[in-house]
C-alpha cells in the first residue's frame, strides 16, 4: 500500500452553503503536509470526507488507495486526530485507548507504548475530565499512533499547546515523515507550520489556493531580493538604478534591490565608493508568502463583497 | 522524490465482530459512574422488593376471614360453596334431578360433587348445571369440560370407581349421556358425595390511575333437588360443607332443607379458577422497575454521550461499519440489561422470600415463577435495547431517555384509568406489553399471554434498531 491521501473533485454542501467545492489534491508520503486556510475555510470537513464521517456530495478520497470505509484495520492505515477533546470525562486515558486498541484488535501493550511516547505515563490512570487542553492533544496524538499508521492526518495539532509542546510536535512530526509517512496537518495559522511542514496545501473557501513546496514558495516571495544597509541611501540608490536594479526603499537605513545579485551589488557599491554597512538576501517568512499567495483572493472576495 | 512506503509494525488479530463487542464492553465497563448506577439499582431493588414484601403482608392480614382459597398460589383456585354430602366407601354412584335453580347469576352452578375430603384442595369431581353456560364438568384447576347446553330442570350423575369418576346428563333419567370422566389421584377408599351449589360474587372493579379497587359482593344462589339417590358403600349421615364467599356466614340466607324428598340448598362462594387474586411474584418484580429505568437511561447515554462529546467520530474512526458499531452496543446494553434484570428479579424474590410474615410467594423453581425470572432480564435487555436505538435515532440524550421511559410506562399507568377493554389493547400494542412477562397467575386483566408480550417488546426494539441502523448509514458522524 502506498502511504498517500489522494483527493479528487470532492464537494460538499450543508444546505445552501458550498463547504467544499471540487477539491484535489495529494499528500506524498517522507513529508509533512500544512494544510491552511481560514477558519472556516472547510479544512475540518474535508479531512472528515478523507475519514468517511461525512458523506461527500461529489468526488472520492482514497488511503493508500482505499476508501475508508472499506479499511478492515483502520487504525493500522490511517491516524487521525480530529477534536481532542472528544474524550468521556469519566473515562482513564489509558482505559480509552484500551477500547480503540481492542476495536481493532491491536495489543493492549501497544497502548502503554503510545502513552510513553506522548508522554503521558504519569497522567495515563487519571480521569481524562481533569485533563488541559495540551494533555488532551497528546492523547490525541497518542490515539493516532496507536495503529503505528504510515498515514497520518492532524487537525490543528498544536492548538493548545505550551511552547515546550510545540517544539515537541515539530520534532514528532519530522520524525515520523522521515520513516516514510505521509503526515498531514492543519491550521489556521501560517506561523505554526513554520519549521515543521515541507508542503503546503492553502485552501480557502473551500477550493484549493496553492499546492506547493515551502521550499519553492518561500524563494518565490522572497524573490531575488537582497537587503543593503548603507547610510548614503541616495547615492546608493542612484548607481543600483543605473545598474538596472529595482530599489525599495524599507525602514530607516535599509534598501531592498532586486535584479541584481548580492555579489553584483557588493561590486558595483564597492566600484563607485558607495559605503554600506550590511548586505544580505533577504528571506520571506512563510506568512508573507502566505498574504502573498492569498492577496489575490483577498482582492477577489471584496470586490465580490461590493458587488454584492 | 522517491520514499520507502512507510508500514505498520503492529501485528493485529483477524477482524471479528467479537472485538467490536470488547471493544464496546469496555467503554461501558471504564465509566465507574456506569457501573455504579447499575449496581446501584440491582441493590434498590431488592431493598424495595423486601418493603413491598412486608406492606403487602400487613395488608391482607386484615382482609377476609376466609378459608385459603388454594394450595398453589401459582393457580389461584376457588374451592367454595356449598356441599351436602354423605360418607361413603368404595365405588358409589350418585344421581339427582336438580328440578330449579334461583339467583347466582350466570354462573351459579347446581349439582353433584365427589371429593377426597372436606379439606381445601382435596381431590373432587363436580358435575354442575348453571343458567347460563350449561352444564359443565369441574375437577382439580384445569379440567372445565362442557356438556350439553340446557338448564335446570336437568338429571345429573356421577360414578365413581376406583380412582375414576364418570360425569353423566340426561333429560330424562333414563338414557344418560356421558360429560366426561376423570381420574382423581389420591382418592382414598372414603369419599364424600352429595349435592353442591357454588355461585361467583358479583365482582366490581373499580380502576383509577395507578389503582385498582375490586370490591365482591356475594351473590347467593338456591336449588332444589329431588330424585336423589346414594349407592355404594356404608351410610353417614348428611354432612355440610360450607364454604361461603366472604368472612361470615349469614344463617339465614345460606342452609340446607329436606322436605318431601325435596331437597333444597343455599349457598355462596366459587368452585373454579380465582381471577382476582393477586399476582405476589409479579407485585415483588415490579421493583425490576428500577433497574429498567436505569438501565434504559444508560442504554441511551452509552450512544448519546458520544454525540455530545464529538466521540462517536471516533468510534466511527476505529471501526468504520456503523452498523456493526451499533450491533456491538446493543450485544454489550443487552447483555449488561439481561444481567441487570436477572440479578434485580432473583435478588427481590429471594428477599421477598426471605422478609418474616410477608407475602405467600410460590416455589422460585415453578416453571412460571422461572419463566418471569428469565423474563425480566429480557425484559430489561430488550427495553435497553430499543433505548440504545431511540439514542441513536434521536441524539439527544433527555429526549431519548424521555421517549424511550414513556413508550414503556405510559401505557402501564394510563391502562389503569383507562376501560378494561381499551386498556387491554395498549397493553398489546405497546411496548409496555413485555411487562406480561413478569405474569405468573391467570388473572381478569391479563391483556396478554407471558411469551407473546415479551415478543411484542422485543419486536419494537428490533424494529427501533432497523430504523437507527438505516439512518446511522445515511447521516453525517
Amino acid at each position: 500500500m502506498e502511504a498517500t491521501i489522494e483527493v479528487r473533485g470532492l464537494r460538499k454542501r450543508f444546505g445552501a452553503t458550498v463547504a467544499v467545492d471540487d477539491l484535489s489534491f495529494t499528500v506524498e508520503p517522507g513529508q509533512v503536509t500544512g494544510f491552511v486556510g481560514p477558519n472556516g475555510a472547510g479544512k475540518s470537513t474535508t479531512m472528515r470526507m478523507i475519514l468517511g464521517l461525512d458523506r461527500p456530495e461529489r468526488g472520492t478520497a482514497l488511503i493508500g488507495g482505499r476508501r475508508y470505509r472499506e479499511l478492515r484495520s483502520p487504525l493500522r492505515e490511517i491516524g487521525a486526530m480530529l477534536d481532542a477533546s472528544a474524550i468521556h470525562p469519566g473515562r482513564r486515558a489509558r482505559n480509552h485507548l484500551l477500547w480503540m486498541a481492542h476495536a481493532n484488535g491491536l495489543p493492549a501493550s501497544r497502548v502503554d507504548e503510545v502513552i510513553d511516547l506522548v508522554g503521558l505515563s504519569s497522567a495515563a490512570r487519571r480521569p481524562a475530565g481533569g485533563y488541559s487542553l495540551g494533555m488532551c492533544q497528546r492523547l490525541g496524538i497518542a490515539a493516532a499512533l496507536l495503529g503505528d499508521p504510515p498515514v497520518l492526518m492532524l487537525d490543528e495539532p498544536v492548538n493548545g499547546l505550551d511552547p515546550e509542546g510545540i517544539r515537541w510536535i515539530r520534532g514528532l512530526l519530522r520524525s515520523l515523515a522521515a520513516e516514510g509517512r505521509a503526515v498531514l496537518i492543519s491550521s489556521h495559522l501560517m506561523s505554526e507550520l513554520e519549521g515543521s511542514a515541507d508542503h503546503l496545501l492553502v485552501i480557502g473557501r473551500g477550493r484549493l489556493v496553492a499546492d506547493t513546496a515551502v521550499r519553492e514558495l518561500l524563494s518565490a516571495a522572497s524573490g531575488d531580493r537582497v537587503e543593503v544597509r548603507t547610510d548614503e541611501r541616495r547615492e546608493a540608490m542612484a548607481v543600483l538604478t543605473d545598474a538596472g536594479a529595482t530599489v525599495a526603499v524599507t525602514e530607516g537605513d535599509a534598501l531592498v534591490v532586486s535584479g541584481l545579485t548580492a555579489a553584483a551589488i557588493v561590486e558595483i557599491l564597492t566600484g563607485k565608493g558607495v559605503a554600506f554597512r550590511g548586505i544580505a538576501e533577504h528571506r520571506a517568512t512563510l506568512e508573507e508568502a502566505y498574504m502573498d499567495l492569498t492577496r489575490d483572493a483577498v482582492e477577489f472576495r471584496a470586490l465580490a463583497g461590493e458587488a454584492s | 522524490m522517491t520514499v520507502t512506503a512507510y508500514r505498520s509494525h503492529v501485528e493485529v488479530r483477524r477482524a471479528a465482530f467479537g472485538r467490536l463487542v470488547r471493544a464496546e464492553w469496555t467503554k461501558f465497563a471504564t465509566v465507574p459512574r456506569w457501573m455504579i448506577t447499575v449496581t446501584a439499582a440491582i441493590l434498590l431493588s431488592v431493598l424495595l422488593s423486601g418493603l413491598v414484601a412486608a406492606g403487602a403482608g400487613e395488608n391482607t392480614s386484615n382482609d377476609g376471614g376466609g378459608p385459603p382459597v388454594s394450595a398453589d398460589p401459582l393457580q389461584p383456585f376457588q374451592d367454595r360453596g356449598h356441599f351436602v354430602s354423605q360418607r361413603r366407601s368404595g365405588d358409589v354412584d350418585v344421581i339427582t334431578r336438580v328440578d330449579s335453580q334461583t339467583g347466582g347469576g350466570d354462573w351459579a352452578k347446581a349439582g353433584l360433587m365427589i371429593r377426597g375430603g372436606s379439606e381445601t384442595g382435596a381431590p373432587y369431581a363436580a358435575i354442575v348445571v348453571t343458567p347460563g353456560h350449561g352444564v359443565v364438568l369441574r375437577s382439580g384447576t384445569d379440567v372445565d369440560i362442557a356438556g350439553s347446553d340446557g338448564a335446570a330442570p336437568t338429571w345429573l350423575r356421577l360414578t365413581r370407581s376406583g380412582d375414576k369418576v364418570t360425569a353423566l346428563e340426561s333429560a330424562d333419567g333414563v338414557s344418560w349421556t356421558g360429560v366426561g370422566t376423570v381420574e382423581l389421584g389420591g382418592l382414598g377408599d372414603d369419599v364424600l358425595a352429595g349435592l353442591f351449589v357454588a355461585a361467583p360474587d358479583e365482582v366490581v372493579v373499580t380502576r383509577q390511575f395507578g389503582t385498582e379497587a375490586i370490591s365482591g359482593n356475594t351473590a347467593y344462589t338456591t336449588a332444589t333437588f329431588d330424585n336423589v339417590t346414594l349407592t355404594g358403600g356404608a351410610t353417614s349421615d348428611w354432612t355440610e360443607r360450607e364454604h361461603p364467599s366472604g368472612p361470615a356466614v349469614q344463617d339465614d340466607t345460606t342452609g340446607f332443607t329436606v322436605a318431601g324428598g325435596v331437597y333444597t340448598v343455599t349457598g355462596s362462594g366459587d368452585l373454579g379458577p380465582d381471577l382476582f387474586s393477586p399476582d405476589s411474584t409479579r407485585m415483588v418484580l415490579n421493583t425490576v422497575l428500577v433497574g429498567l429505568c436505569a438501565t434504559i437511561a444508560l442504554a441511551v447515554l452509552f450512544i448519546t454521550s458520544e454525540y455530545r462529546r464529538g466521540m462517536i467520530r471516533t468510534t466511527f474512526l476505529v471501526s468504520p461499519s456503523r452498523g456493526r458499531v451499533l450491533l456491538a452496543k446493543a450485544t454489550v446494553i443487552g447483555g449488561v440489561g439481561f444481567a441487570a434484570g436477572l440479578l434485580s428479579a432473583l435478588g427481590s424474590l429471594l428477599a421477598a422470600k426471605a422478609m418474616p410474615g410477608g407475602l405467600p410467594l410460590p416455589d422460585l423453581f415453578a416453571w412460571p415463577v422461572v419463566r418471569a425470572t428469565l423474563g425480566s432480564g429480557v425484559l430489561v435487555a430488550a427495553a435497553a435495547v430499543f433505548a440504545l436505538a431511540l439514542g441513536s435515532l434521536i441524539r439527544r440524550s433527555a429526549v431519548a431517555i424521555a421517549v424511550a421511559l414513556l413508550a414503556l410506562l405510559v401505557p402501564q399507568v394510563a391502562a389503569s384509568g383507562l376501560p378494561l377493554d381499551v386498556a387491554n389493547w395498549m397493553e398489546r400494542l405497546s411496548p409496555a406489553a413485555g411487562f406480561a412477562v413478569q405474569q405468573t397467575v391467570p388473572r381478569y386483566d391479563v391483556a396478554i399471554g407471558p411469551e407473546a408480550g415479551i415478543a411484542v417488546l422485543c419486536a419494537y426494539a428490533a424494529i427501533a434498531t432497523g430504523f437507527a441502523l438505516w439512518s446511522l448509514k445515511r447521516r453525517d458522524a
